[in-house]
């Protein structure tokens, strides 16, 4: 089967395209490197000829509230047009869990934006909404860094691993379109502010974290169970432990 | 599987470092792809023996590889079947075979029987083995540390690969791998070029672009440079904003005529699921036709393109600013996004451009010719104008003919055929003239339907003739499809209606024209109707002068003698009544006097009464001066005329000298005094009337019948209740009063003053005999107060011999003096009302002693009976 996954070079998309490619599957990994660029348009129609299915795995290459919107809402329009033209007869996408109850914040808004055009567009879909990836904590971190402390809340948090994602995309692109959602998540619950201490830890960063009580992510308030699934969910192999000790270990 | 050769080098190591240099050289010295097989070519098979080689290039984003420059001219495979195939394919980096190449430290070769059967091996391998090549060695080519492609070397003879090629190869291949960099980044820049040129050119030629048609040539000349299979398509948003048409297109396979007609007439929805995602992209689109049609797009589009053989289409919205114009429909299959939208925002200025263009050029046309219809119908002061002013209007912006204009009469019922154009109807003139004479109302069915519409009705021929109407069958004459009715409307007063026979009318243009006509046609109505107003003004103008005129001479009607008493007796009898009065009496007795004496007694009093002298008349004119015409009724009948009967509707006429009447207008009065009603000269509508006649004549009528000058049934008519007035000579007792009247009337306009008449006088007007009546009574004071003197008026003169002395003197040849005598009494009695002694009397005109005349008359035999008329 022909499959185009955009994004094909980010953290998901290289897992997704290796593990299609392991299954012999004729695979396109899209990005404006390989000259096909959803927000222009440029490349897609070719690289969509003959093809099976679309596995969106783009993201953003910036967060502000504008940009971000007008990403997902350009490059949606144009991939879905350009997979109508070309008969493509399965749409798969990685959303995010909690992105209809977290539409204060910006990129939700631009998220849930993205999965109302593909469940308007009639394109067969599956839309997979997945907590946040292990492979994230460093930048949530980061984002709450203030001097040699970082702040951040205790809202309930489920992160799962990269390779799994890309396991469970594999999975439902290869299946039957469901045209609904499904939600994915890592299989431990923690609060946010401990896991992220804990992974401070393993890398040895000296830096502190500090509960700050408040439900918020990325400065906007949420609930305390915003960010895990509220009903059922698949669930990744890897735990917090598993995952690290795959990780090529920081030089320290 | 591999084989690594070990053979001898047949050439020195320092050699080898020579070459080398030279190769080097020239490889830096690569710009295309061209030099790059030149060297392999010229250079390398010069010092090598090898039978072709080819270049492929890795594509990281589906992990496979494929051709990139191919020695045309050396290749055994070009006659393979599967050539074509190999030259588009992309292999798979995910084989034993080319991880091999991708592991090797340097060029490693393969013995095409080892490897080209393994299940993953590409085709290629096998195609060369089928066309004699036996052995290849393959070259990565390196970029950034990463294999960017590979440099395939093939062999039909078994150890050409030399260690000194391999270790050549080798020692070449980096600079190999900067030339191809080279290449293909020079590829890029010139096709950067290539399109920047394009577009420069292609936007020069565009900005030249004035009309369609320069569109169409420039667009043809341009887009044929990106060479689509089978043309290109733009289409046009329609004015309805629903649909879209061909504007401009190139089809490489000539369709059938037929079909490129249908296809240039049609208006294609745009919300057929095609068109309008095109629209809604703001990238260029790619869509295959096959595929649209299983979708399930019916647009009849689709199925002519591909039967014109369209297969994979892009399609790019024109647009200008934020207004969709149009879509490019362009055949190709690869997409150069900023080339085709650089093509497109060009097409798309100067789509609007035009359009905005012919918007105004159309617009101006419009404005321009309807300004010249309006000037052209304001200055229309006749029928004939205006109807010129139409015609032309409507052959010239809608290009039809009038069929018919009707207005509606003033009844608000009927509707009279106004203007059409006959010429229209000429296969069937006898039905038109029919049906143009044929009564219409506002009631009848389609002309209802066209006064209640507001912009009127399109009635389809075919379908009307269904119901058998008589004007489906006249209207299908022409051969046309449709009949536009619209009303003509002044205000929201329907005045009438027009109707047009065309196959397809503008709607707009026909509004403005119809308003046009319609005020133009009112001004006109009520220029008619204000100059027939005019007309009947002055006309009464006229008579009320008169009749003020009568008022002050004839105040009163002077004298009260026993005659006179008759008379009024008489008058105050009939006036009342609507009977014809004849008002009989010799010239000058003052007959039409007594005729407005009758009318201003009668109830009609308030309008003025009408006077007709029928002997001041030539008889040629008299029938139109009495019952009026049409216009044309005869030759200088230019206007339509209203006559002194219509005048006189609801009033009196008076008839004056009705003696004199010529026969035929006799027959004709006979007939409106009958029917109380009559019909203008060439005019087909009957006029009620309610005239009362009151005629007057100085002749005797019944003489005048017998002599066949005066119709016997009209003389019975008119002799209903005649009045006969008394001579002057006869009212001896009014000479007195009536001298008075006239002296103080002309002393007042002379400005003299008359302060006595003196008896002398009075007794000499009353023996004067006064043929001529009061009438010669009142010119005799006029003349006689210009001589007088002193204010004393003593002396008048009288002629000598008027015609009744004569007259009186041929009497008196033949007869006895008695008998002379004895008439002359009588004479003188009649004229002083039989009153023989004293003032005023017979004897004091004969100036003999009362008794004198009484003894004369006994003598005489004069009786009583003689002298009381
Ligand atoms: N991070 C999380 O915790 C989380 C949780 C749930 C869902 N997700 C969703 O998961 C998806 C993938 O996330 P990720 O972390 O794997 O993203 P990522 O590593 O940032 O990769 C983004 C990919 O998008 C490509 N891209 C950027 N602009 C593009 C364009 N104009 N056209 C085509 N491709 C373009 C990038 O190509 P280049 O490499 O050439 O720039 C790259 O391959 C995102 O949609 C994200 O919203 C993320």
């Amino acid at each position: 089967m022909k499959i185009v996954v955009i994004g094909g070079s980010g953290l998901i998309g290289t897992k997704v395209v290796a593990r299609l490619r392991q299954e012999g599957h004729q695979v396109i990994a899209a990005s404006p490197a390989t000259g096909i660029n959803t927000l222009t348009g440029e490349g897609l129609a070719e690289a969509l000829q003959n093809t099976d299915i679309v596995i969106d795995l783009a993201n953003s290459p910036s967060f502000e509230d504008k940009a971000v919107m007008e990403f997902f809402q350009t490059s949606g329009r144009n991939l879905l047009a350009a997979e109508i033209n070309a008969g493509v007869k399965h749409h798969l996408a990685l959303s995010i869990v909690g992105v209809d109850i977290m539409q204060n914040l910006g990129y939700m808004r631009a998220k849930k934006a993205q999965e109302d055009l593909i469940v308007q567009s009639g394109v067969p879909y599956t839309i997979i909404r997945s907590t946040q990836f292990f492979e994230f904590l460093a930048g949530i971190a980061n984002q709450a860094t203030e001097g040699n402390t970082v702040h951040l809340s205790d809202v309930s948090f489920q992160p799962i691993a990269a390779e799994d994602v890309a396991a469970f995309v594999t999975g439902f692109a290869l299946g039957t379109p469901l045209n609904g959602r499904v939600e994915i998540a890592g299989p431990e619950r923690f609060e946010l502010f401990d896991v992220v201490a804990r992974y401070l830890r393993h890398t040895n960063d000296p830096r502190k974290v500090e509960p700050n009580g408040k439900p918020e992510y990325f400065g906007g308030g949420i609930s305390h169970t915003s960010l895990v699934p509220a009903g059922e969910a698949s669930l990744g192999a890897l735990n917090f432990e598993s995952w690290w000790s795959r990780q090529a270990q920081p030089v320290a | 599987m591999k084989k690594t050769s070990d053979d001898k080098s047949n050439l020195s190591l320092q050699q080898q470092g020579e070459m080398l240099l030279a190769l080097s050289d020239d490889i830096t010295r690569i710009r295309d792809k061209n030099d790059l097989i030149t060297l392999f070519k010229k250079r390398i098979k010069g010092i090598f023996y090898f039978t072709h080689t080819i270049v492929t290039l890795i594509d990281y984003k589906d992990e496979t590889y494929t051709p990139f420059l191919l020695d045309n001219d050396g290749s055994p495979i070009r006659n393979h079947t599967r050539y074509k195939e190999m030259v588009h394919a992309h292999f798979s980096l995910n084989e034993p075979f080319i991880q091999a190449v991708l592991k090797s430290e340097g060029p490693i070769s393969f013995f095409l029987a080892d490897i080209m059967d393994q299940p993953l091996s590409p085709p290629f391998l096998r195609v060369n083995y089928e066309k004699g090549v036996r052995e290849i060695l393959m070259t990565c080519l390196m970029k950034e540390g990463r294999p960017m492609g590979f440099v395939h070397i093939y062999t039909d003879k078994p150890d050409s690969f030399t260690p000194a090629f391999r270790s050549m190869i080798k020692a070449m291949a980096p600079q190999l791998s900067s030339a191809v960099s080279n290449i293909i980044k020079n590829e890029e820049l010139q096709n950067k070029e290539g399109e920047k040129s394009f577009l420069l050119e292609f936007s020069n030629n565009i900005a030249a672009v004035r009309t369609k048609e320069d569109l169409a040539l420039t667009v043809r000349a341009a887009l044929g440079k990106l060479r689509p299979r089978n043309g290109f398509v733009i289409r046009r948003i329609n004015e309805d904003n629903a649909t879209m048409s061909p504007y401009v297109y190139e089809l490489t396979n000539k369709p059938d005529p037929k079909i490129l007609r249908a296809l240039e007439n049609s208006a294609y929805p745009i919300s057929d699921g095609l068109q309008d995602r095109v629209l809604n992209s703001n990238i260029p689109m790619l869509f295959n036709v096959d595929r649209e049609i299983s979708r399930g797009i019916r647009s009849a589009y689709l199925q002519y393109w591909k039967t014109l053989g369209f297969t994979d289409i892009v399609g790019i919205r024109l647009r200008n600013g934020e207004t969709n114009l149009g879509i490019l429909f362009l055949d190709i299959d690869e997409i150069n996004i900023p080339l085709l939208q650089g093509v497109c925002s060009q097409i798309s200025i100067a789509m609007a451009n035009i359009m905005a263009n012919d918007m105004v050029t159309r617009k101006q046309d419009e404005q321009a010719f309807l300004l010249d219809f309006s000037s052209d119908i304001t200055q229309a002061r006749t029928r004939q104008d205006l109807q010129d002013a139409i015609f032309k209007v409507l052959d010239r912006t809608i290009h039809t003919k009038l069929a018919m204009l009707r207005v509606i009469d003033d009844d608000g019922i009927h509707l009279s055929p106004y203007m059409y154009d006959s010429s229209l109807f000429a296969n069937t003139p006898e039905h038109f003239e029919k049906m143009v004479h044929g009564e219409v109302t506002v009631h009848q069915p389609h002309t209802a339907q066209v006064l209640a519409s507001s912009d009127g009705v399109m009635f389809n021929i075919e379908e009307e003739l269904k119901s058998g109407s008589d004007y489906a069958k006249l209207w299908s004459s022409t051969g046309l499809k449709n009949v536009y009715g619209l009303p003509l409307r002044v205000g929201d007063k329907n005045i009438g209606t027009i109707w047009l026979l065309a196959n397809r009318l503008s709607q707009l243009i026909l509004k403005g024209i119809c308003a046009q006509i319609a005020v133009a046609i009112s001004n006109i109505q009520a220029n008619e109707k204000l100059l027939a107003y005019k007309k009947q003004l002055e006309v009464e103008n006229d008579y009320l002068k008169e009749q003020i005129k009568t008022i002050y001479n004839f105040s009163e009607i002077i004298g009260n003698g026993e005659e006179m008493q008759k008379v009024y007796r008489l008058m105050s009898l009939v006036a009342d009544s609507t009977s014809t009065v004849l008002v009989l009496g010799e010239t000058g007795t003052g007959k039409e006097l007594i005729a407005r004496a009758i009318h201003n007694a009668s109830p009609r009093k308030d309008k003025l009464m009408v006077k007709v002298n029928c002997a001041a008349m030539p008889a040629n004119l008299i029938e139109s001066e009495l019952f009026g015409h049409e216009r044309g009724a005869f030759t200088g009948a230019i206007e339509r005329r209203i006559g002194k009967f219509e005048l006189a509707n609801n009033s009196s006429i008076f008839l004056d000298e009705i003696g004199e009447l010529p026969l035929e207008a006799q027959a004709k009065l006979l007939r409106v005094i009958q029917e109380r009603e009559l019909e203008r000269l060439g005019g087909k509508q009957l006029i009620k009337l309610n005239v009362r006649l009151i005629a007057a004549t100085n002749r005797n009528l019944e003489e005048e019948v017998r002599a066949g000058r005066f119709r016997a049934d009209l003389y019975f008519r008119l002799n209903v209740f005649p009045i006969l007035l008394p001579p002057l000579r006869d009212r001896a007792a009014d000479i007195e009063p009536l001298t008075q009247f006239f002296v103080q009337k002309y002393s007042r306009n002379a400005g003299r003053k008359i302060k006595k008449v003196t008896p002398r006088l009075l007794q000499q007007l009353r023996s004067y005999t006064w043929p001529g009546n009061v009438r010669e009574l009142e010119h005799l004071v006029e003349r006689s107060i210009l001589l007088a003197t002193d204010g004393i008026l003593d002396e008048v003169y009288i002629p000598p011999s008027t015609d009744a002395s004569r007259q009186n003197a041929a009497i008196l040849l033949n007869r006895s003096l008695d008998e002379v005598e004895r008439d002359y009494i009588i004479e003188t009695l009649k004229r002083c009302a039989g009153k023989i002694s004293g003032t005023g009397s017979a004897a004091e005109v004969l100036k003999v002693p009362g008794n004198t005349l009484h003894s004369k008359m006994k003598k005489l035999g004069i009786e009583k009976r003689d002298y009381v008329v």
